[in-house]
């Protein structure tokens, strides 16, 4: 049985395989050949593909590339998604390594945020985790630490080193006994098919009688489509971390162990694979 | 409302008020019912100035080098604790000012329990401005405020029912200046509409403009049982069966505004938007 420490260990160091492929219009001055890449599932794309920019800049011209962007079928990718979502959300029931499509030109505008500089992951990366305290501490510890500590962080997740993303993240983790658990649980639960591109909500971890809730007490009170009667056939999946917890799994024990370095739990609801 | 701090069913009750004084003076805003729940926010779109790159082929983009320098303004990465070190760029070289299009949303964030402002921003021909430009656009007056504290910042985000791709005004430091107008409203006993205030504050940073008979003409929402007691001389509206039309004309701001008799009733009959989810009880009654 894997002790709850080893589960951090395996979250923060799962892979997914991954070839990029240029796009078939991007004007090269010879063809461009595909490159693999093991891309962290709890890091951002903007972060980990500059291997994957110089390698396609070799057949390019400058003046043919603008800001890199991705998609998968045609879905442009959100890199302000851990990658790890995005391929639960989009690819999780298809063949591996991962397919993805790599542009220079013509970004959607309307659909992908800009991500000029690492200088915007990290702020994206720092205000979600202020976020996520704002929910679990009403912000106390996160304002207690010093801009240092925050840093440390972000370098932690930067360098793919856990020691020192957890000597500072532990501190997140932690609430009062009394309490058992911290005061609101944050998450996200992630649909495909909606216009909607998450639902988040407010949601204890301890009811006030003392109950533990569970992954499927989260869904039935915020999603209950994502659960399925025991009379039908399972239509949904329910994915962290590209596994399907059992739904007894207490929340708070999720928010804990399962989260991104975030510090959210980031759930997918995707289609059962119809065999 | 003795707390800065706003619960989503609140939220939705100071909308609709705000939402009937906006249908008085044809101010544009509308409500937006998010599909099958029972969430939604408030719209407007508006022509306004801005600053805008020219020769444009494209849509919005300078080069990967440009906008680095331009980003290091937002989050400082350097050590000095004292100056974010901070700086602007006007680009006033290759922008000029022309008119745009905005889109503002206001979102309820249940994360920091306030309001949020998202917008986007098109020129006449369709194209979006970029996060330069936005930046570029807003008034000097307002630009030192953002420069200087990271967290009042303009970035771009996801909007949170939409998937599309938004500026935002960051909402955490938003009890630092609801706080002390709340407290001195309980205090004076004067009524006050949680959108109303904030908007007044945050809108005009980034061109939306806020008519001063909002704060006269609108009230806050009826006090339910579940909030905390309020001070007895701000009791709340008889309820009506449907809602009084606003006075045409608007009052002359008094020195203590309380709303006028005939003003808006609490709109009994719109629907109000009922928590769907066991919610904890309205954070009015926890300590600012």
């Amino acid at each position: 049985m894997a002790d709850d420490k080893d589960v951090l260990r395996d979250v923060w160091f799962g892979r997914i395989p991954t070839c990029f492929t240029l796009y078939q219009d991007e004007i090269t001055e010879r063809e461009a050949e595909p490159f693999y890449l093991l891309l962290p599932r709890v890091s951002y794309l903007t972060l980990v593909t500059d291997k994957v920019k110089k390698h396609f800049l070799k057949v390019m011209k400058a003046e043919d590339v603008e800001e890199m962007w991705f998609d998968f079928e045609g879905t442009p990718l959100k890199w302000h998604y851990p990658i790890g979502l995005l391929f639960d959300l989009h690819a999780s029931n298809t063949a591996l390594p991962w397919s993805i499509t790599v542009h220079f030109k013509n970004f959607p505008e309307r659909d992908l945020l800009h991500c000029p500089s690492n200088s915007v992951i990290e702020a994206h990366f720092m205000s979600s985790i202020k976020e996520a305290d704002a929910l679990k501490h009403k912000s106390q510890v996160i304002n207690d630490m010093q801009k240092k500590d925050h840093k440390q962080l972000w370098m932690g997740l930067q360098n793919d080193k856990f020691d020192q993303f957890w000597a500072m993240n532990r501190k997140l983790m932690e609430y009062p006994t009394e309490e058992g658990g911290f005061r609101y649980i944050p998450f996200r639960i992630y649909l495909t098919m909606s216009d909607r591109p998450f639902i988040q909500k407010l949601f204890r971890p301890i009811s006030p009688d003392g109950y533990t809730h569970t992954l499927g007490d989260l869904l039935k009170e915020v999603y209950p489509v994502a659960i399925s009667n025991d009379d039908e056939s399972k239509r949904y999946q329910v994915v962290i971390h590209g596994i399907e917890p059992l739904l007894e799994t207490p929340l708070q024990w999720l928010s804990e162990h399962l989260s991104h370095p975030d510090n959210f739990l980031h759930i997918s609801v995707i289609p059962a694979p119809s065999d | 409302m003795s707390s800065c701090f706003l619960d989503e069913e609140t939220f939705c009750q100071c909308c609709q008020l705000f939402l009937q004084h906006s249908h008085s003076l044809c101010d544009g805003w509308s409500w937006e019912q998010v599909k099958g729940s029972e969430e939604g926010y408030l719209r407007k779109t508006a022509l306004g100035t801005g600053r805008t790159r020219c020769n444009q082929d494209q849509q919005g983009t300078s080069s990967d080098q440009h906008q680095e320098r331009t980003f290091s303004l937002s989050f400082h990465n350097d050590d000095d604790d004292e100056d974010d070190g901070a700086v602007c760029c006007i680009q006033e070289e290759n922008s000029s000012s022309s008119v745009v299009q905005y889109e503002y949303h206001i979102l309820y964030s249940c994360s920091y329990q306030t309001p949020v402002l998202y917008f986007r921003a098109s020129t006449l021909e369709g194209r979006s401005l970029c996060l330069e430009e936005v930046w570029d656009s807003v008034h000097p007056n307002y630009r030192q405020r953002l420069q200087h504290r990271p967290w009042d910042t303009i970035t771009q985000q996801e909007h949170p029912l939409l998937g599309q791709s938004f500026f935002v005004l960051h909402p955490c430091r938003t009890e630092e200046f609801m706080k002390p107008v709340l407290k001195a409203a309980l205090e004076e006993h004067r009524q006050v509409n949680y959108i109303v205030t904030w908007l007044s504050v945050v809108g005009p940073v980034v061109g939306l403009d806020v008519p001063l008979s909002y704060c006269t003409q609108v009230p806050e929402p009826p006090h339910t049982p579940s909030s905390s007691p309020q001070p007895p001389s701000s009791s709340p509206q008889p309820p009506s069966s449907s809602p009084q039309p606003p006075s045409s004309s608007p009052q002359p701001p008094s020195s203590s505004p309380q709303p006028p008799s005939s003003s808006p009733q609490p709109p009994s009959s719109s629907p109000q938007p009922p928590s769907s989810s066991p919610q904890p009880p309205a954070l009015g009654t926890k300590p600012g």
